[in-house]
C-alpha cells in the first residue's frame, strides 16, 4: 500500500463527500427539509456543464488556444456552469419542496418524498433525453502530477483539495458575517421571532437551497474529473453524503467535516488494502457508519446549540 | 394627519373560538396608549391580530393608511414580515428570541430597514444607554440570560428600527418590580417624535400617568373611558 | 324575514338503513366457535316511522370483499400479459401490507422491507437447488430467514431514530446486493439462482395453466397478508402501539411496553417478507440481485406513499397506480417513472397522508372552515345558528336565549346620558319609565356576581362595592378598594358597573 498516494486519494474524496454533506447539514439546520434530491442537483449540474464546455470548446479553442489560458478559462467556464445549473435545481426543489407545504403538518417527511420523487422524475428525464451513454467533461486542472513535500499528486487532486477549502471556507464565512446568514441563522431558532424582525422564511430559505444546489453542482465538477457524467451519476454522492451527513451529526456543519475526512480517508485506505480491493469500499465505511451510530445514536458531532432536534 | 393604526370590525380568533369581537380602535401618531385588561381577555389576540399571526380574522385594519388586514383563514405569519417592514415593531409576550445569538446578534435582527443596518452600531449604543445591564452582556448567548435581561432584549430589538408603531406586550410580565419598573421608564423614555406606542399591560399603576390614554378590554372587546368606574 | 339568509342546516352524510325483519333482535351473524361478529351492525329507532332500522357502522369489509372477488373473478378472463401484471401486483400488495405494518403500526421507518424479501428467496432457492429441500418446506425456510434479518435488523431500530434508521436500512440494502455478487458459486450466473422448484411445474411454467396457477397462489398470498395485517393491527398488538404513536411518554406511565411490541410487529412483518421472498423465487423460478436494486426500493416506497403510510387499504390503492402504470404503459418507456414521480409528488403536496385520507382530510378542512365561519357570524349569546342548534338538546333553550338578546337589545337603546343623569341625582324614588325597566332588569339578575354595597364594619358613612359569588358559603369579593362616604354614591357606582355589563354583553 502506498500511503502518499492514499493520502492524496482519501483527502481528495474527503473533500467531495464534505461538499455534498455539508450541503445537506445546512439545508437540514436551517429550514429543516432532507434534500434528497440532491444526487438530482449533482447529475444535472454534470450535464449542464458538459453541453456548455461542448458548445464553447471551438470558440475557447480560438480565443485562447491550448495553454494554460486556455485551460483555465474552461475551467472557469465548467465550474461557474456547474455552480449555476446547481443553483438552478436548487431552486427548483425550493419551488416544489419547500414553498408548497413548508407550514403544513408533516413537513419533514413530505419534504423527503417530494424531494424523492424529484429525484425520481430528474433522472428519468435526463436518461431519456440524453440517453445512457457516459459523457466526458474537460479536466479543469490539467494532467500531470506534482511533488509537494514528499507525496506526489495529481494536479486535480491538489486542485479538488483546495478549491473545496476554499469554497468551504468562504460560505462558512460567508454564513457567520452577512446578514443573510444571521437572518438564515434566526429563522432557525425561532420562526415567529424571526417573522416578527422582518425576515421572511420564504425568502431565506431559497438562498439556502440555491447555496446548496450551487455545492452540489461543485462537487459534481469536481468529481467528474474522476468519474464521468451520467444519468445515475448523482445516487452515490448523495447515498454518501446523507450517510456522512448523518455521522457527523444532522445539522451539525463540523461533524460533517470531520466524517467526510474519516470516511474519504477510509474509503481509500480500504480501496488500497491488497485482499480486499475496491469491492469491499462500499460495505466497510457502511460497517463503520453502522457501528459509530449504534454507539452514538446523535452522530459524531454531538449536540451543538444550532443543531436542530 | 393620518392615524397609525385605525381598526375596524375586527373579529378574530382560533378554530372555532372566537376572541376579538368587533374590535374599532384607533392610535394617532406618537400618540401613547396603554390596553388594560385582564390574563385572557383578547390583549394579545389584538396584537397579533394585528400582525398577522392569528388563526384567522376578518375586518380592516389600516397602518398609515395602507390596508393591512382583510379576511383571513390560515397561514399565520405569512404577511407579517410584510407588516413589519411597513412600520411597525412587535416585542410579543414570551420574548420570540433566538437561544443561539448573542445580543448584539439580536439587536442586528432588529434592524431590517437598509438605514438601520447600516447605523446599526450608533443604534445598539442608543439601546444599551437605554437599558443599561445589556452593555456587558453584548456577548453573551440569549439563550443563557435571566427573565429581565431577555425582555430588555426583545424590546430593545423593537427599538432598532424606527418604526412608527410599537406593539409592547406585557413588558412587566414575570419580572421583578424594580426591574419591571425600569423596563417601562425606559419605554417612556423614548423621544415622542412621530412614534405610537401601544403597551398591553395587566398592572394599571405601571402605565397610570404616563399614557395619553388608557383602554380597557374585557372579553374580547374594548371598554373605552366611559363610565369606567375604577379607572383613574 | 324575506332578506334573511337561510344557512344549510346539518351535516350528516348519507346513510343507507335497512330495515329490521320481524321482532327478532339484530341478527349478526358470528365466526364460527367465536363470539367475533363479521360485519358491524348497528341500530337505531326511527324517530319518524317509530321502527328499528340497521346500518352497517363500518363498509371497509365490504368493499374489500366486492374487490377482492371481482379479481378472482376475472382472473381466467385476462390476457396473458394482464394475468401477469395482476399477479405482480398481488405480490407487491402482499409486500406492501407487511411495510405498512412496520412504518404505520410499529412506526419503524424501515427501508430494508426489499432486502428481508430478497434474503429470504435466496435462502430458500440455495437451500433448494443446493441441499434439495423440497419446495414446500421452502417457505419455513423463507420465514426463518426472514425472522433471523428481521431481529439483526431490530437491534439498531431502538437506539437510532426515524431518519437516521431509514438511510440504515437502505445501506443494509446495498451491502446485500454486493455481496451476493461476490458469493463464489453464484458468480457464474451474475449472483442468481436459477431452477428453483416451484409449486407451478416446469413445463407449465410460461403457459397459460402456468399463469392462472401463479396467480391464483400470488392472490392466496395477498390473503394471507392481509390475514396477517387484520390480526396484528386490529389486535392486541396493534391497540398497544395506537397509544404509543399519539404519546409515548403517556404509553410509558400507563405500563404499555411498547417497545416490546414494536419489535414483535418487525419480527412477524420479517418473517412474512421472508416468506414472501420464497414465494416470490418460485414465482419467477430463480432470484436476482436486481431484486435489492434501490430503483425497485423507490417503486415500492411510492406505492406507499402514493396510498398513504398506515393503512392496509392505502397500501392496496397505491400498489395498483404504480403497477399500473409501470407495467401496463411499457411503451411509454422511462417516462413512465417520470409519471409516477409526478403522481407521487401530487399526492404529497396536496394530501396529508396519501389518496387513502383525502376524505377525511377533506372532511376535517370542510369542518373547520364552517366553524370558523360560524364563529364569525355567531354573536355571543345571540341568535343560534341552526348548525348550533341540532346539537342542543332542550329546544326552550333556544326561544330562551332570543327573548335575552330582544331584551338587552332594548335595553341598550334605552340607555343614554340623561338616564345615567337621572340616576345620579335620585338614586331611589320615583323614576321614569325607560330608567324603571331598566332597573328592573338588573334587580331581577341572578345572584351569582350581583353587586351590593358592603358597610364597612365599625365606621359610618364608608362603604365599598361587593359582588356575591352565587355560592353557599363563599363570601362575596371585593370589586375595587373604592371607599364611598355617601350611599347615594354607591347606589350610582353599582347602577354604572351594571350599566357598563349590560353594554358589553
Amino acid at each position: 500500500m502506498d500511503i502518499p498516494v492514499t493520502l492524496a486519494h482519501g483527502l481528495s474524496l474527503a473533500a467531495i463527500y464534505g461538499l455534498m454533506a455539508i450541503g445537506i447539514s445546512l439545508m437540514w439546520s436551517s429550514i429543516g427539509m432532507i434534500n434528497m434530491a440532491h444526487g438530482a442537483s449533482f447529475a444535472v449540474a454534470g450535464y449542464a456543464a458538459w453541453a456548455v464546455s461542448e458548445a464553447a470548446k471551438p470558440v475557447f479553442l480560438a480565443a485562447f488556444g491550448k495553454g494554460i489560458a486556455g485551460t483555465a478559462a474552461m475551467a472557469g467556464l465548467t465550474l461557474s456552469t456547474g455552480a449555476a445549473a446547481g443553483a438552478a435545481m436548487g431552486a427548483l426543489i425550493y419551488l416544489l419542496a419547500f414553498l408548497p407545504i413548508h407550514d403544513k403538518p408533516n413537513f419533514p417527511v413530505r419534504s423527503l418524498i417530494v424531494t424523492l420523487a424529484l429525484n425520481l422524475a430528474t433522472v428519468q428525464v435526463l436518461l431519456w433525453w440524453f440517453g445512457p451513454r457516459q459523457k466526458n467533461l474537460p479536466k479543469i486542472f490539467g494532467t500531470g502530477k506534482v511533488e509537494v513535500f514528499g507525496i506526489s499528486a495529481r494536479y486535480d487532486q491538489i486542485g479538488t483539495i483546495l478549491s473545496t477549502f476554499a469554497i468551504l471556507g468562504l460560505v462558512l464565512l460567508w454564513l457567520r458575517v452577512s446578514r443573510k446568514g444571521l437572518e438564515i441563522r434566526a429563522m432557525m431558532q425561532n420562526p415567529e421571532g424571526a417573522v416578527l424582525s422582518g425576515i421572511s422564511v420564504r425568502w431565506t430559505a431559497l438562498p439556502v437551497t440555491m447555496l446548496t444546489g450551487a455545492l452540489a453542482g461543485l462537487a459534481a465538477i469536481l468529481l467528474s474529473q474522476t468519474i464521468f457524467v451520467s444519468p445515475t451519476s448523482g445516487a452515490m454522492p448523495l447515498i454518501k453524503g446523507l450517510t456522512i451527513a448523518l455521522l457527523g451529526g444532522l445539522g451539525s456543519v463540523p461533524g460533517a467535516v470531520l466524517g467526510a475526512v474519516i470516511i474519504g480517508f477510509l474509503e481509500a485506505v480500504i480501496g488500497a488494502i491488497p485482499f480486499l480491493g475496491q469491492r469491499y469500499v462500499l460495505f466497510g465505511t457502511f460497517l463503520f457508519i453502522i457501528v459509530v451510530l449504534i454507539i452514538r445514536p446523535r452522530g459524531l458531532g454531538g449536540l451543538l446549540d444550532e443543531a436542530r432536534k | 394627519m393620518v392615524d397609525v393604526l385605525e381598526i375596524e370590525g375586527l373579529t378574530a380568533g382560533y378554530g372555532p373560538l372566537r376572541v376579538l369581537h368587533d374590535i374599532s380602535f384607533r392610535v394617532g401618531m406618537g400618540e401613547r396608549v396603554g390596553l388594560v385588561g385582564l390574563n385572557g381577555h383578547g390583549k394579545t389576540t389584538l396584537f397579533r391580530a394585528i400582525s398577522a399571526l392569528v388563526g384567522w380574522q376578518s375586518g380592516s385594519i389600516r397602518l398609515l393608511g395602507r390596508e393591512i388586514g382583510g379576511t383571513r383563514s390560515s397561514g399565520p405569519g405569512r404577511r407579517t414580515p410584510g407588516i413589519v417592514r411597513a412600520g411597525m415593531a412587535m416585542a410579543p409576550q414570551g420574548d420570540a428570541i433566538f437561544p443561539g445569538l448573542s445580543v448584539a446578534q439580536h439587536l442586528d435582527c432588529g434592524a431590517y430597514t437598509p438605514t438601520a443596518w447600516r447605523e446599526r452600531r450608533r443604534r445598539r449604543e442608543m439601546v444599551f444607554d437605554i437599558f443599561p445591564p445589556l452593555r456587558k452582556l453584548e456577548h453573551a448567548l440569549v439563550g443563557r440570560l435571566s427573565g429581565g435581561e431577555r425582555r430588555m432584549v426583545s424590546v430593545g430589538r423593537a427599538l432598532m428600527v424606527d418604526a412608527r408603531l410599537y406593539l409592547i406586550d406585557e413588558p412587566s410580565l414575570g419580572l421583578a418590580p424594580k426591574i419591571s419598573a425600569s423596563v417601562i421608564e425606559a419605554l417612556f423614555s423614548l423621544p415622542q417624535d412621530g412614534r405610537a406606542i401601544v403597551i398591553a399591560e395587566q398592572n394599571v399603576a405601571l402605565l397610570s400617568g404616563r399614557v395619553d390614554r388608557m383602554v380597557g378590554m374585557h372579553a374580547g372587546r374594548l371598554r373605552g373611558d366611559v363610565g369606567h368606574v375604577s379607572l383613574h | 324575514m324575506s332578506g334573511r339568509r337561510f344557512y344549510q342546516i346539518g351535516q350528516r352524510p348519507a346513510e343507507l338503513m335497512l330495515p329490521v325483519r320481524g321482532d327478532a333482535p339484530l341478527n349478526r351473524r358470528r365466526l364460527p366457535f367465536t363470539r367475533r361478529h363479521l360485519l358491524k351492525w348497528r341500530s337505531r329507532l326511527n324517530p319518524k316511522t317509530l321502527r328499528q332500522e340497521r346500518y352497517l357502522a363500518d363498509k371497509k369489509p365490504l368493499w374489500w370483499t366486492i374487490a377482492l372477488v371481482l379479481l378472482a373473478i376475472s382472473a381466467p378472463f385476462l390476457s396473458n400479459s394482464a394475468l401477469t401484471v395482476v399477479s405482480v401486483f398481488c405480490i407487491f400488495t402482499a409486500i406492501n401490507l407487511l411495510w405498512t405494518l412496520i412504518i404505520g403500526t410499529a412506526g419503524i421507518f424501515s427501508l430494508a422491507t426489499l432486502a428481508v424479501v430478497g434474503i429470504g428467496a435466496y435462502a430458500s432457492a440455495a437451500l433448494n437447488v443446493y441441499l434439495g429441500l423440497p419446495w414446500p418446506l421452502m417457505f419455513v425456510a423463507g420465514g426463518v430467514a426472514g425472522l433471523i434479518v428481521g431481529g439483526f435488523l431490530a437491534l439498531p431500530s431502538t437506539r437510532l431514530d426515524g431518519l437516521y434508521y431509514a438511510l440504515l436500512t437502505m445501506g443494509f440494502a446495498e451491502i446485500c446486493r454486493v455481496f451476493v455478487q461476490q458469493l463464489k458459486p453464484l458468480t457464474p450466473m451474475n449472483g442468481s439462482i436459477n431452477n428453483v422448484g416451484s409449486f407451478i411445474s416446469r413445463d407449465w411454467f410460461l403457459q397459460r395453466p402456468g399463469l392462472l396457477l401463479g396467480f391464483a397462489g400470488a392472490f392466496v398470498l395477498m390473503l394471507l397478508a392481509l390475514l396477517v395485517f387484520r390480526i396484528v393491527n386490529s389486535e392486541r398488538l396493534g391497540m398497544l402501539l395506537q397509544t404509543a404513536r399519539e404519546d409515548e411518554a403517556f404509553a410509558e406511565a400507563v405500563g404499555i411496553d411498547y417497545r416490546r411490541a414494536r419489535l414483535n410487529v418487525f419480527l412477524i412483518s420479517s418473517a412474512g417478507l421472508g416468506v414472501i421472498g420464497a414465494f416470490y423465487a418460485q414465482f419467477y423460478g430463480s432470484i436476482s440481485p436486481a431484486v435489492f436494486s434501490l430503483d425497485q426500493l423507490m417503486l415500492l416506497f411510492a406505492m406507499i406513499v402514493i396510498g398513504g403510510l398506515g393503512r392496509a387499504e392505502g397500501a392496496a390503492i397505491g400498489t395498483a397506480i404504480v403497477v399500473l402504470i409501470d407495467k401496463g404503459l411499457l411503451d411509454l418507456g422511462p417516462l413512465r417513472i417520470l409519471l409516477v414521480a409526478a403522481i407521487m409528488l401530487a399526492v404529497t403536496l396536496l394530501t396529508n397522508n396519501g389518496l387513502a385520507g383525502a376524505r377525511d382530510q377533506f372532511r376535517a378542512w370542510r369542518s373547520r372552515k364552517q366553524s370558523e365561519a360560524r364563529a364569525r357570524r355567531t354573536e355571543k349569546g345571540g341568535e343560534v345558528m341552526p348548525e348550533e342548534a341540532i346539537e342542543i338538546g332542550d329546544k326552550q333553550a333556544i326561544y330562551y336565549r332570543r327573548f335575552q338578546k330582544r331584551l338587552r337589545d332594548r335595553l341598550k337603546a334605552l340607555i343614554t346620558p340623561e338616564l345615567i343623569e337621572e340616576h345620579r341625582q335620585r338614586p331611589l324614588g320615583q323614576h321614569s319609565d325607560a330608567l324603571s325597566r331598566v332597573l328592573n332588569h338588573f334587580r331581577r339578575g341572578e345572584v351569582a356576581d350581583k353587586y351590593a354595597i358592603l358597610r364597612q364594619a365599625g365606621q359610618f358613612h364608608s362603604y365599598k362595592i361587593v359582588a356575591f359569588s352565587g355560592v353557599r358559603g363563599a363570601p362575596p369579593r371585593l370589586v375595587d378598594d373604592r371607599v364611598y362616604t355617601d350611599i347615594n354614591e354607591a347606589y350610582h357606582a353599582v347602577f354604572l358597573l351594571r350599566v357598563n355589563d349590560l353594554m358589553e354583553s
